[in-house]
């Protein structure tokens, strides 16, 4: 019968097309970079929520870009840019550029190097962080918000506990969370995030600083190792704080947003050493996620001799290899990081323009404009640490190997607390870690 | 019956009858490739998503694959050496096999325990099943979050519970103090995810044994437990190996569960967070696939244990 011969041949040459189809798909890798600035949809993926639709409608009516936005949690967003980076294959257009793999993504040129695109000379002045994203002389990607940290009081706590001046020292700082414990304000007034995760590292950092040193040297050397360093002397601070019961047993498993979220912002405890800048007014004074609104307030972070640095944690942008539209990319990182739209995110205009859970602007001018009209709360204060305070954890920048150095550190803190080994010993593993990787090993 | 008329050979051949009178061979091998060609597109996608893969994985566990460490360069047994000295990657594996062991044995044991109280009608099954079925069907990150509210030391729901029924005097830390308490509290999270699926495999056996043997062996005077020794658990064995295999592979593999619940700690750290860790954090990628290789040549290895162990085949 003709029709069923018909038939067959068009279901053979259907499955034949499928066939070639998937092949060509298969085969198929990442196309070139197309240097198109109109008419033309980027992919933009990060670890935060999309911006207003009206604004990025605002966005898409000037240049004539359309954004995708995806949003996903920042360590699969890590997994997928090695991923897709190694198999070289496109997934977005631009991504998150975190300041701890700024020596590792340099190193493997994963990124097209940002000053290509934009002058970033000229933004230094106002974007005091962009140091954190140099390396090789090159920025890999902008900052977007201005994330360090800070400490972080319940003045409230302080008060009933009797303490009337805010501490200033370390000494002084321990003395009067002893003081709020003992007089049973709250029973465990500090929050260390002990989760073996990268909170920890970075709380050690902070409270390194506080302590008057630094972890690594230029060539990448421990500079923790001796008892007297204040690397190990911050372990041993942390560690004791724990076991003399300044800090919730349970803080083992708790990691740093936890720790904020659930415990300082109910109530549980009276301060955090290493808290994220921004953060009373984005979390603390919002009553659907607090217990403790007006009761929590910035402090200068704690020292032992001269001024402690407040060690910058922030989140960049950047444009991959495999990006379809670099051009277009860029233009959006522009745009973007703009003062206006980061003043606007933050809340400079109402909440129809913020992005929600955005903590602070990496524009100083932006910040200015917040604290000048009171949209952000310690607004002065913050403002004046990130001038003049904020430093990158490793000023010349972070090592290629960064991500195994800082596994070492939150395994083998996490492990001290635990009581697995002694602190003298956590700091001895991590101190070979990071012989071994700066030796090439 | 069908009424549609006998179709004789010569009609059927008629029916096919090219009118171009192209000779009856060449026109059968061209008819003959269509089913080739259906099954291509599922061909290609098993070819090329899970054989090629699995074939780069065995050829470049044998390479130095480190974009940090470049190039790419034959190590020969390298890589294997350097991860079976490696004393994170050992723990881990102990890690793994006290979740192989609790995981098997309890998911085993709650999954045969289960189906024998399914077997039977009664009212409300269909709606038991599907709510049994929940936890299978839950992402493991769902359930690690959900279960890290139970757990806490700080705020979590068992030790409120405890602590307000006078169990505990105070709130106790559960997860990353003792090694083997948290693994198997971990490892509990994981055992109520993947019970469902072995009480449904161990149940499908469970309703292929025909009544009257159970009928027969209450003649004979076998007791309610005898006959669970003597007629079930024997005739089930093809589902229970099934379970137990698919319980081998699951907890060989676990990763979202301790993940989620104990963060990068050594404690309770299994083979497969190192194998993450191992590519995607330190790149490097050759000792990513070997540790890959070893786990799925060690799933291959016990399974078939399991099966020689277990399995037998039941004839009704």
């Amino acid at each position: 019968m003709p029709s069923i011969r018909q038939g067959a041949r068009r279901v053979t040459a259907v499955a034949a097309l499928a066939c070639l189809a998937l092949l060509a798909a298969a085969c198929s890798g990442g196309s070139g970079a197309s240097s198109a600035t109109t008419g033309v949809t980027i992919n933009v993926t990060l670890a935060i929520p999309a911006p207003p639709k009206a604004t990025l409608g605002s966005f898409t009516k000037s240049t004539g870009i359309t954004v995708n936005w995806t949003d996903i949690d920042w360590d699969s967003l890590q997994t997928k840019i090695a991923a897709a980076s190694t198999a070289k294959t496109y997934f977005a257009d631009a991504t998150d550029v975190d300041w701890s793999r700024v020596g590792q993504l340099g190193k493997l040129g994963w990124f097209y190097p940002i000053d290509s695109y934009l002058d970033t000379r000229s933004l230094t002045a106002d974007m005091p962080q962009l140091s954190s994203f140099m390396s090789g002389g090159h920025a890999v990607g902008i900052p977007y918000d201005a994330s360090f940290l800070v400490t972080t009081i319940n003045k409230q706590m302080f008060t009933q506990a009797g303490i009337t001046s805010m501490p200033t020292t370390i000494d002084a700082y321990t003395q009067d969370l002893n003081q709020v414990k003992a007089r049973g304000v709250v029973q465990y007034p500090l929050d260390i995030p002990f989760a073996a995760a990268e909170g920890l590292s970075t709380y050690w950092y902070q409270t390194t600083a506080a302590f008057g040193g630094s972890i690594l040297d230029g060539h990448g050397n421990p500079q923790f190792t001796s008892p007297g360093s204040a690397g190990y002397r911050a372990a041993q601070w942390m560690i004791d704080a724990l076991k003399q019961g300044l800090v919730p047993p349970g803080n083992i498993n708790v990691t740093d947003s936890q720790g904020q979220q659930s415990l300082m912002a109910h109530g549980q405890v009276a301060s955090v050493f290493g808290d994220y800048s921004g953060n009373v007014g984005s979390l603390y004074d919002v009553p659907s996620s607090s217990t403790v609104v007006n009761h929590v307030g910035y402090l200068a972070t704690p020292e032992v001799s001269g001024p402690s640095a407040n060690l910058s944690n922030p989140d960049g942008i950047g444009i991959p290899k495999t990006a379809k539209y670099p051009a277009a990319a860029a233009k959006f990182i522009q745009w973007f990081t703009s003062a206006a739209n980061q003043a606007d995110f933050a809340g400079l205009n109402g909440p129809a323009k913020a992005l929600s859970s955005y903590n602070m602007p990496s524009r100083l001018t932006a910040v200015q404009q917040l604290t000048a009209r009171g949209n952000l709360i310690g607004g002065s204060q913050l403002a004046t640490i990130l001038k003049s305070s904020a430093r990158p954890v490793f000023p010349e920048g972070a090592p290629s190997w960064y991500p195994q150095f800082s596994n070492a550190v939150y395994a083998n803190l996490h492990s001290a607390a635990t009581g697995s080994q002694s602190v003298a010993a956590a700091i001895a593993a991590i101190a070979s870690t990071a012989s071994r990787l700066a030796s090439g090993g | 019956m069908s009424s549609s008329p006998p179709v004789t050979k010569q009609a059927a051949a008629n029916d096919t009858e090219p009118s171009s009178g192209e000779p009856a061979l060449r026109r059968r091998r061209r008819l003959d490739l269509l089913p080739y060609l259906l099954v291509a597109p599922l061909a290609l996608f098993i070819i090329g998503l899970a054989l090629v893969p699995a074939g780069f994985t065995v050829i470049e566990s044998f390479f130095r694959v480190d974009d940090l460490d470049p190039p790419t360069r034959f190590t020969g047994l390298g890589n294997f050496e350097r991860l079976l000295s490696d004393p994170t990657v050992q723990t881990a594996a102990v890690n793994t096999l006290v979740y192989v062991v609790i995981g098997v044995a309890l998911s085993t044991v709650l999954g045969i325990v289960m189906a024998i109280t399914l077997q039977h009608r009664f009212a409300g099954r269909s709606v038991l099943i599907a709510i049994l079925i929940l936890p299978w069907a839950l992402p493991g990150v769902v359930e690690g979050i959900v279960w890290s509210g139970i757990w806490d030391a700080n705020t979590g729901l068992l030790n409120s519970v405890l602590t307000s029924l006078h169990v505990f005097n105070h709130y106790h830390v559960l997860l990353g103090q003792h090694r083997l308490l948290t693994i198997a509290l971990i490892e509990l999270v994981q055992v109520w995810q993947i019970t469902p699926l072995s009480a449904l495999l161990v149940l499908a056996s469970l309703q292929n044994i025909p009544g009257d043997l159970y009928e027969a062996a209450r003649l004979d005077g076998c007791s309610a437990w005898a006959a669970l020794r003597r007629v079930t658990l024997p005739l089930a064995r093809p589902g229970i190996a099934v379970a137990m295999v698919q319980a081998v592979i699951a907890t060989l593999n676990v990763f979202d569960q301790p993940f989620v619940l104990n963060g990068a700690a050594r404690t309770a750290s299994s083979v497969m967070v190192q194998t993450y860790f191992i590519s995607f954090q330190n790149l490097d990628f050759g000792q990513g696939y070997a540790l890959s290789l070893l786990i799925t040549l060690v799933t291959l290895v016990l399974s078939f244990g399991v099966v020689k162990a277990v399995y037998r085949a039941v004839e009704f």
